[in-house]
């Protein structure tokens, strides 16, 4: 387990940043109560095993005391880095997207399942968009009742999205919750 | 023994190796028989050496017949890296052994190491029949009753220590015993430095220099021998250039850089990386760069936001 360098750490922050803008900020400086400490710690990023996970500082200490062929995962997983050297951002990481989400999306409870199967997001499952998105944007996909269900890229802005026929792609599908199920093992 | 069924076998002795060339297995590599097979002619192969042997002449000892084995006529790989010269064509054309063909295609060329002619001293050595004696590095001091080291700081015979030279018969009245000392000091130094320069010399005539000097020796031409003055490469030369920056006892680092002079390359770890918990009472380094970075990205969003009301 190591802290990130500084090519990494911007690498992880573009990736995030799409998602989130200005919230950002937020997510680097969130209070963490987790520890005996009396003052808040920090929440860091950590690297293990070409894994991204968002831990606490309290628990990172903690976590020093086991050896890198043992430890298996800390915190939250957010990402890993494929063997080329890219970052992905993965499902795990969904919850802390969806609290600071800049662009939403909301599904129609029809189309639900086809999202979470994996499938893009098409103009006639929409049901709800957020104002002012950038084709390229980061996304975050809700259901009607509100419950995070993945994320994507949008394909257009919505001021394309309303000339859209029904069956145009809305959000490139890239993570959603249906991977618990399907893809268990790479998780 | 049966001669008539004997088949030529490729015997190496001074290997213990024997070799059948006409060996053709009927059964299949996986089958039980062609294990049995296997084991029959290594017997026969194994009773052939075992032949050779007992019919070489052998010495009595305690232990038993003892018996000279011929030198082998295998060749088998080198265990040890061979002598490597810094020059970009083969010297004299001595290529033995095949990794000079391999490497004649490559900057370095390899060769077997020839053995050096002896030295002036060892054929005296040699002839007299004196042999080597390790020197200690504590010696009894006579003068000062005390167990001196012989080479460095308070040494046994510093020629500093020496407090009265007694006059001799022989001596002239205007002569300073302790300047003529450190005279006759000098002149033995530069007479053994002379020495030493010759036994080079007739190394290299014999082309068995030893290869820390083969580098100096290039540029100059050696007098009564036939090698011309070589130049070697630039990558050759920069390397042999670091190594010898690098050698100082603070690895070079305080040397004065030539103008032009290159730094070295990054030696030693390629990749620093921030502890994983900060020190106690040290400053949090990955929090500032996280800070940091974070900062940029936030300014770019507002940069960006401003260019887009601009438009």
């Amino acid at each position: 387990m190591r802290p990130l360098d500084e090519n990494e750490t911007t690498v992880v922050f573009e990736k995030i940043f799409k998602f989130v803008g200005n919230n950002l900020k937020n997510i680097v400086e969130n209070p963490s109560h987790e520890g005996p400490e009396p003052e808040a710690g920090r929440y860091c990023f950590r690297l293990q095993k070409s894994r991204v996970y968002y831990v606490s500082e309290s628990l990172v200490k903690r976590a020093t005391n086991i050896s890198r062929k043992n430890l298996v995962s800390l915190g939250t997983c957010i990402g890993k880095y494929t063997h080329a050297g890219s970052f992905h951002l993965t499902i795990m990481s969904l919850n802390l997207l969806a609290a600071n989400a800049k662009h939403k999306v909301w599904l129609k409870p029809t189309s639900e399942m086809s999202f979470l199967y994996g499938n893009h997001v098409l103009k006639g499952g929409l049901g709800r968009i957020t104002d002012s998105i950038v084709p390229g944007d980061g996304v975050v996909v809700f259901s009607m009742s509100d419950v995070p269900l993945g994320f994507g890229i949008a394909a257009k802005s919505t001021q394309d999205c309303r000339k859209l026929d029904p069956n145009g792609i809305v959000v490139l599908h890239q993570a959603d919750i249906g991977e618990y199920l399907r893809d268990e093992d790479e998780l | 023994m049966d001669m008539e069924t004997d088949q030529i076998y490729q015997l190496d002795v001074g290997n213990l190796l024997a070799f059948n060339p006409s060996r053709r297995f009927p059964s299949p590599p996986s089958s039980r028989s062609f294990v049995k097979e296997c084991v029959t002619e290594g017997t026969k192969l194994v009773q052939a050496i075992a032949d050779t042997l007992f019919n070489l002449s052998s010495t009595e000892t305690s232990d038993g017949p003892l018996v000279q084995l011929p030198p082998p006529s295998t060749k088998l790989p080198r265990e040890r890296h061979t002598e490597q010269n810094l020059f970009g064509r083969p010297v004299r054309g001595f290529v033995k052994s095949f990794e000079c063909i391999t490497s004649m295609l490559t900057f370095f060329v390899s060769l077997l190491p020839r053995p050096k002619p002896p030295t002036k001293w060892e054929e005296f050595a040699l002839k007299k029949g004196i042999q080597k004696r390790k020197k200690d590095k504590i010696v009894y001091d006579e003068t000062t009753d005390q167990f001196k080291r012989r080479h460095g700081y308070d040494r046994v015979n510093d020629d500093n220590d020496i407090p009265i030279i007694e006059a001799k018969a022989s001596d002239e009245p205007g002569e300073d015993p302790f300047a003529k000392r450190l005279d006759d000091k000098k002149k033995r130094v530069g007479k053994q430095e002379k020495n030493r320069l010759q036994n080079l010399k007739t190394a290299a005539k014999a082309g068995a220099l030893p290869s820390h000097v083969q580098l100096a020796v290039t540029a100059l031409p050696i007098s009564g021998t036939k090698t011309r003055p070589q130049k070697i490469g630039k990558e050759a030369l920069g390397d042999v250039a670091g190594l010898a920056a690098t050698s100082t006892a603070s690895g070079g680092k305080f040397d004065k850089k030539l103008p032009g002079e290159k730094p070295p390359k990054k030696q030693g770890k390629h990749h620093k990386y921030l502890p994983v918990v900060p020190r106690y009472g040290m400053v949090d380094e990955e929090k500032e760069q996280t800070n940091k970075l974070g900062d940029k990205h936030v300014q770019r969003q507002e940069g960006e936001e401003e260019v887009r009301k601009i438009r």
